[in-house]
């Protein structure tokens, strides 16, 4: 018995180009969801548009594949419709941050007890490689050429500031990492938020010298800074580096919940 | 236990190459029918999880087959009286 009786085998291999991280989330997400002992009939897959939200279409559960960036929304639907079903959001930053910013603030502030993947791959990537809201500083897209000149939205932090019971951020290098904090993100009840940084080889990292995946890869693993390293840094006054992004377990605490399981 | 890759469903991106401890994976150099240069396994009898999966009860690394984004790589049980070798490593 593995993580592998999850997918829907006929319809593999997916769509994804080669060296696309959204199959490492897939992969992950599963086998978290394999130590829970849920059973298939009571788990909700629901995905919005774009290159992540195509995984819960490989996935052998009920599934909603719905319009763009109200991924949560109809998530929120299915939850209060029955409390008693498990219910886990795929989408990505597109999705998430830019057109469907309003259903995750507030759905964080109602802390509904659902679970969402972020896939940030910090740009669009099904629709041809343009900025996205998360694209960093000076990267280039096809619609910043010169670099991008807007400062980047921070999701875990937005999710924090609006009041998601657990928020932690990992990449797709931390496969471990993100699949324990995704098995956590099950199991405390309300709103868990796990953004899972992956590469983009074909959008973003052949325009932003990765010319391979795995230089994008060892880019995620030599750029992350861990929380704790992060929180001693700042105790001793130190410099944080400015170019690093920081990963860990970022928020866990009990706000009152919406939909619980009776 | 054994590794082996599915060729239906590898995409030939070479991540398991970076990610394998013992760098069971190498870079290929043949392209297969589909143009897509699949990843050579080099000893693959060095691989933890394939002596020790039924041992401990549980997968014990696996994160090739964690991190291989196309479902690619998984472990098939081998065929009864299989000639094995036994690599040892000092």
């Amino acid at each position: 018995m593995s993580y592998e009786d999850w997918f829907r085998k006929d319809r593999l291999p997916h769509i994804f180009c080669a060296g696309c991280g959204n199959g490492t989330i897939i992969n992950c997400t599963l086998a978290a969801i394999e130590q829970m002992d849920w059973k298939k009939d009571d788990t909700v897959f629901v995905s919005g548009i774009g290159c992540s939200s195509r995984a819960s279409g490989y996935i052998i559960t009920d599934s909603l594949h719905t319009t763009h960036g109200r991924a949560i929304a109809f998530a929120t639907g299915v939850k209060m419709a029955n409390p008693n079903l498990n219910v886990v959001v795929f989408t990505g930053d597109g999705d998430l941050a830019a057109i469907g910013g309003n259903h995750f603030i507030h759905a964080c502030r109602r802390n509904i007890d659902i679970t969402v993947v972020c896939m940030n791959n910090q740009i669009y990537g099904m629709t041809g490689g343009q900025g996205s809201p998360t694209t960093p500083k000076g990267c280039l897209s096809s619609t910043t050429p010169y670099g991008c000149v807007e400062s980047p939205f921070d999701l875990s932090e937005l999710a924090i500031a609006a009041g998601a019971n657990y928020v932690s951020r990992w990449t797709s290098y931390h496969v471990k990492e993100l699949e324990k904090a995704i098995k956590t993100g099950f199991e405390t009840p309300g709103f868990s938020f796990i953004e899972a940084l992956v590469q983009c080889p074909t959008a973003f990292g052949r325009r932003n010298k990765f010319k391979q995946v795995s230089d994008q890869i060892e880019y995620m693993k030599a750029h992350s800074l861990l929380k704790a390293k992060y929180d001693r840094l700042v105790e001793s006054g130190e410099p944080v580096p400015t170019d690093m992004f920081i990963v860990g377990e970022l928020a866990h605490r009990k706000r009152p919940v919406m939909g619980a399981k009776p | 236990m054994k590794l082996a890759i599915d060729e239906t469903r590898c995409k030939g991106c070479n991540l398991c190459t970076k990610v394998c401890p013992y760098h069971i994976f190498q870079a290929g150099k043949k392209p297969n029918k589909k143009g897509i240069v699949l990843p050579e396994l080099d000893r693959p009898e060095r691989c933890a999880n394939c002596r020790l999966q039924y041992l401990y009860g549980r997968t014990l690394c696996g994160v090739c087959q964690l991190t291989c984004p196309d479902q690619a790589i998984h472990w098939v049980d081998e065929e009864p009286y299989e000639p094995m070798k036994v690599a040892i490593e000092y």
